[in-house]
């Protein structure tokens, strides 16, 4: 197995689609509360954010990120992880090629999204230090990321490759102890974080599962 | 492609902006103006994405108020790159200065369509203010046609950037020889 340059947490939070009315206050807020609790990989994916904004918004939260054991990723924006010294950078399906980005990272972690097998095995050729597959169950944003592919395709990337895979879609703290069994390093979830009534129930919910 | 055209007109550069695409294509767009721009012996750059400029090894990156700290970027793009920024206050400009700018997009200079702006424009007379007050190139931007180009290049701007005057326009070849021709007959 590719050595991963570091221990990366099991639990991996996107943000996005949290329906916060104000991200740039609301999010590191729950960051905060989140890193206070588990190591956790937060990967800051704010589309609708210009570049200045989300370079600030990745400068306050990483405070937060590396006061605990916890890592801050930026999507696609390989320049405000550099700018804002995030621990690494993740790449969208559709992203400027790894290949051309990794000459760029100096040591940082490189993830890329994936949705088929075809996909994972060329990330993999491109050097990508883990991957994030697909929906795996139904999710409510299942419109923008196809039907879900389910664990029997989870577990048939998890063998095919030998890179840390997080199994994204549908990811509550019960059906994690499935994806692990069919192979996944860990889980990615977005929404599960800010739906919660009760935050710290779920992370040690979470936490049990990764333990058991 | 207009920037096959506009680089066949004379364009000495060519500034890669859409917002909406992703990076994969951003970067195979990049990677092909970039080359055709080279055979031109023209420079091409790309808005606001430095990761994209940094991937597709672009001649540089224009950064608008709203993305990158210039300086930052500065960083991050090395000396030997192109950083270009907008702005349109004196005190905008000086910061570009400080950030080691190598040219700055004042605008917008005239009313324009091609983008959304909520501010007036600034009026040609700005440019003979900030280029007399910091040694930067100012490359004039925001509504400028052959009817107003001479008046922004006696005021000072080394140069003019335009959208729809050259891809708006019929033959967008012809209209960017017609620009650089009145603007090199109105500085004789």
């Amino acid at each position: 197995m590719k050595a991963v340059k570091t221990d990366l947490p099991r639990l991996y939070m996107v943000s996005g689609n949290q329906g916060f009315s104000c991200p740039e206050k609301q999010f590191p807020e729950l960051v905060r509360r989140v890193t206070a609790l588990v190591p956790v990989v937060v990967q800051l994916r704010e589309k609708h954010l210009a570049a200045k904004a989300l370079f600030e918004l990745a400068l306050t939260v990483k405070r937060h990120i590396h006061a605990t054991g916890s890592l801050l990723f930026i999507n696609e924006r390989f320049d405000i992880a550099l700018a804002a010294g995030a621990d690494g950078v993740h790449f969208p399906e559709n992203s400027c090629p790894l290949g051309k980005a990794a000459a760029f990272l100096s040591g940082r972690i490189a993830g890329k999204s994936t949705h088929s097998l075809e996909a994972a095995l060329r990330a993999e050729a491109d050097g990508t230090d883990y991957l994030i597959f697909g929906p795996v169950f139904e999710t409510p944003l299942k419109k923008r990321y196809g039907p879900p592919m389910g664990l029997g395709k989870l577990g048939e990337i998890c063998r095919s490759v030998s890179v840390p895979v997080y199994a994204i879609g549908g990811i509550t703290p019960q059906n994690t102890r499935q994806c692990l069994e069919y192979g996944a390093y860990g889980v990615a979830a977005m929404s599960v974080f800010h739906a919660s009534e009760n935050l710290e129930g779920t992370l040690e919910n979470f936490h049990t599962a990764f333990e058991r | 492609m207009q920037a096959a055209k506009a680089l066949r007109g004379g364009a000495t550069m060519v500034q890669l902006r859409h917002k909406s695409a992703s990076g994969s294509e951003l970067y195979e767009w990049a990677s092909s103006i970039q080359e055709l721009c080279h055979t031109h012996g023209a420079a091409c750059i790309v808005n606001d994405r430095l990761d994209i400029a940094l991937a597709a090894d672009a001649d540089g990156v224009h950064l608008g108020q709203e993305d990158l700290p210039a300086d930052v970027a500065r960083r991050l793009l090395g000396k030997d790159k192109i950083l270009g920024v907008s702005v349109s206050s004196v005190a905008e400009a000086e910061k570009a200065l400080q950030a080691e700018a190598d040219y700055i997009g004042l605008g917008h200079i005239y009313p324009t369509a091609s983008k959304q702006k909520s501010s007036q424009p600034i009026g040609p007379g700005s440019i003979a203010e900030i280029a007399r007050a910091l040694p930067l190139p100012v490359i004039a931007i925001g509504g400028i046609t052959g009817k107003n180009v001479c008046e922004v290049i006696k005021a000072g701007a080394c140069g003019v950037a335009v959208i729809s005057a050259v891809a708006d326009a019929p033959d967008p070849e012809k209209a960017v020889s017609l620009l650089i021709k009145k603007m090199q007959s109105c500085l004789q």
